[in-house]
């Protein structure tokens, strides 16, 4: 049973792969990209070896983290495997057990696992500086990837549950967004004025102490407790970590039992408000409706909350950041980030519809209809934000040339929405299903990404050039700022226009083909 | 306009990757007819029928819609019909009530019309109680609904529809049943797929029959059937398979010996 849940897991990415190019770069890249992980940070890890163990007690708290991220990431993600939806063994006679003992195996064998597998694997090499601890460090590579995959399939599995009503949805995506952000605010605590060369003189014990009573951190503590020669909390963190492997298993069986017996979810009839707001403030022409409907899916589309929350908090830190190191550039460029993020969100806007987009195509609505459409909700939903960030980041003083920053954030936020408007019309991008899981972000969306990304990136870099050209120049005169500030907002306005226009004759040429990619946009 | 046919369709054909799916079909519709296409599974009834709505592009061929050509004029083809294709999902974060009047802006209707006949929409096909209910939890058969009440709110002249009656409950059936009959007793023309036989025997005036890609027959119910039932005739025309013939027989043959 295990061997065919695994074959057949192989068996239905090779043919995904073979199907489709998308996934075949998704596939690849992911793999390139983990295996990167493991080359650059292994050795890394290795090298501790060469340090006294007092140093190599810093693997503790990197892999609680990393059993965390991997817990969280893998909801996600859903990279551990949404291949393998334990509901579609329903109608198998399959015991529970059997089923679980196949999918964890079928999950070992993923990019995400084999790359755990392989950073676990130099944690037992970085151990070798207290070569008494090197057994436990390998008990604990074991129990610690272990940990890591039934506690993320538990987790999965019980939050799939809440995820079947709209609402827990919605919460649902609200909390997993916001913890996503938890390296960020480690980060920031690290970024008190540390230097690096000051980290290999550091005593790791009393951060490894800490972190060794996190539950994902049981395991991993106990090489650093047996080269530290505390036999004691070595005794009860294995005894802790193995009774948490066996809950989470007990837990994920239930589940899968659960999942296997009932495997047909039902949300029953939800209803909602009448949204008389929206077309009252905005009229009912053709792009006013496609605007209120954009602007819907922000709040009740759970997919799209989990991206608003992601995208809204992230500058928050950078702002924070600027305040607490006092590097004043951050805060600038923080805002720019989320006005360019908030005018990406546009890019696979059209991917989210997914099939659905044949009303507008059958509606006979113009392209240009469409594109300024979406582009009029995300200003509506993002431009607060983005004004909001802006303007706290001005009141506390972390952003130094008002004007010029202005200038930059204004343009680069139009210019973002313009990229994605034109370039959203040729390449849909990927989205999670509708009303799935909304952390269920696919492999196919990655090599989106990738192909997206360069465009992303270096795009709307390349459109604010002059405007940051404009704006440094006229840094010392006061009425150059203003003229600067003026001509980005008609610069950005420009580009908008030309991205609603290029879009939109696109969409009207290729209505139909998009359908056809759209068809195959949700994974 | 002239008094052509509602729906002409001229040597469509439809390749997938080189692999031909729909061989120059042709198929005239008269107007103010109740019209079926049926065919068994994967005889390229729907992708016949997207590529006459103007969502699938031809490979070749025309499809031309009250004298519109669908892929010369597309936007003035599609403000003439009405379409509910099937399998196709809906903007599911919106109400039923958002979703119908979501569709009548997008075709430029006066707000006021588009209000009343939603109502009106939902009320006789049963929705009401769940105008406010997102699509995303309607039932297969709510959502054949709704798609109906969507195809039909701008009073189109044409109305294509894939499969409207599939998991719909008899009473909203037989409602169905009744609001295309009288659509097309008004003058409009209705074309409609499906592959319950005994369902366009009764309803339609005209079948075509379509397997393979090809017409195999195209007549009046009456003529077609000949008397018989259209069943019998359309599996003539498909060929039944025999496979069943001596095939399967340890189906159910541990079923006499014991427990």
């Amino acid at each position: 049973m295990t061997g065919l849940v695994v074959r057949l897991r192989l068996r239905m990415w090779w043919t995904a792969m073979s199907r489709s190019s998308l996934h075949l770069t998704s596939s690849v890249l992911g793999g390139l990209a983990a295996l990167g992980v493991v080359v650059v940070l292994g050795p890394l890890i290795g090298l501790l070896a060469l340090r006294p163990p007092a140093l190599t007690a810093i693997t503790v708290p990197i892999f609680t983290g990393l059993t965390l991220m991997w817990v969280v990431l893998g909801l996600i993600a859903a990279g551990v495997d949404n291949v393998l939806d334990p509901a579609r063994f329903a109608v198998l006679p399959v015991p529970a057990r059997t089923l679980a003992r196949g999918l964890l195996a079928a999950t070992l064998t993923g990019i995400p696992a084999l790359m755990l597998m392989g950073l676990s694997f130099f944690q037992v090499l970085a151990w070798l500086s207290a070569p008494v601890a090197v057994p436990a460090a390998a008990l604990a590579a074991v129990l610690g990837t272990l940990t890591a995959v039934v506690a993320s399939r538990a987790v999965t599995t019980l939050l799939a549950r809440v995820m079947t009503t709209r609402t827990g949805r919605l919460v649902g995506a609200a909390i997993v967004s916001l913890t996503t952000l938890l390296p960020l605010s480690l980060n920031l605590a690290v970024a008190r004025g540390q230097r690096i060369d000051a980290l290999f003189a550091f005593d790791a014990g009393p951060v490894a102490r800490a972190a060794s009573w996190f539950p994902t951190g049981w395991a991993w503590a106990l090489p650093f407790d047996v080269a530290s020669g505390r036999w004691l909390p070595a005794a009860v963190h294995l005894l802790l970590a193995v009774a948490l492997l066996v809950v989470l298993w007990a837990v994920w069986v239930r589940q899968l039992e659960r999942v296997l017996t009932s495997p047909l979810t039902s949300s029953g009839g939800q209803s909602i408000g009448a949204g008389r707001l929206l077309p009252a403030v905005l009229g009912h022409s053709p792009v006013a409706t496609v605007t209120a409907r954009r602007i819907r899916a922000w709040y009740r589309d759970s997919r799209l909350v989990a991206i608003a929350l992601r995208t809204a908090v992230l500058p928050v830190f950078f702002v924070v950041q600027s305040v607490v190191t006092g590097t004043p550039g951050l805060a600038g460029a923080g805002v720019v980030t989320l006005a360019v993020f908030a005018g990406l969100t546009l890019m696979n806007d059209l991917a989210f519809d997914g099939e659905a987009w044949w009303l507008h195509l059958t509606t006979g609505l113009r392209g240009w209809e469409d594109r300024l459409g979406r582009a009029l909700a995300s200003v509506i939903v993002f431009a607060p934000a983005v004004a909001i960030t802006y303007v706290v980041s001005v009141a506390l003083g972390v952003i130094e040339h008002a004007v010029a920053w202005g200038s930059v954030v204004l343009a680069s936020f139009l210019a973002a929405l313009a990229l994605a408007l034109a370039v959203g019309a040729y390449l849909p991008g990927t989205a999670p299903r509708t009303g799935g899981n909304p952390f269920a972000a696919t492999s196919g969306g990655a090599a989106q990404g990738c192909l997206t990304a360069l465009v992303s990136f270096v795009g709307p870099l390349l459109l604010v050039v002059p405007v940051v050209l404009g704006a440094v120049l006229t840094l010392e005169r006061p009425v150059g700022r203003w003229v600067v500030l003026v001509a980005s907002a008609l610069y950005g306005l420009g580009l908008l226009a030309l991205g609603v226009l290029v879009g939109g004759r696109r969409l009207d040429r290729r209505g139909p083909e998009m359908l056809g990619q759209l068809a195959h946009a949700q994974m | 306009m002239g008094e052509g046919p509602a729906l002409e369709l001229v040597g469509l054909v439809k390749e997938f990757r080189g692999r031909r799916v729909v061989h120059e079909l042709c198929l005239s519709v008269p107007r103010g007819s109740l019209y079926g296409l049926v065919g068994p599974n994967g005889a390229g009834k729907t992708t016949t029928l997207s590529m006459a709505t103007g969502l699938l592009r031809p490979t070749a061929g025309t499809a031309r819609v009250l004298g519109i050509d669908v892929w010369a004029d597309p936007a003035a083809a599609k403000s003439v019909m009405g379409i509910a294709p099937d399998g196709m999902r809906l903007f599911e974060q919106l109400s039923g009530r958002e979703l119908l009047q979501y569709v009548g802006a997008l075709r430029r209707m006066p707000h006021d019309v588009v209000v009343e006949r939603t109502t009106e929409l939902l009320t006789v096909l049963d929705l009401a109680g769940d105008a406010r209910t997102v699509v995303a939890d309607y039932s297969a058969g709510m959502v054949k609904k709704i798609s109906l009440a969507a195809a039909l709110i701008h009073a189109p002249r044409l109305l294509v529809l894939d499969e409207p009656f599939e998991a719909v409950d008899p009473v909203s059936g037989q409602t169905i049943r009744t609001i295309l009959r009288r659509y097309v007793a008004s003058g409009g023309t209705v074309v409609m797929s499906s592959h319950v036989m005994e369902l366009v025997e009764g309803l339609c005036d005209r079948v075509a029959v379509v397997a393979g890609g090809r017409v195999l027959a195209e007549d009046t119910v009456a003529g077609l059937t000949r008397g018989g039932s259209l069943h019998d005739r359309f599996l003539e025309l498909v060929g039944a398979g025999e496979v069943v013939g001596d095939g399967l027989g340890w189906l159910g043959a541990g079923l006499q010996g014991g427990p």
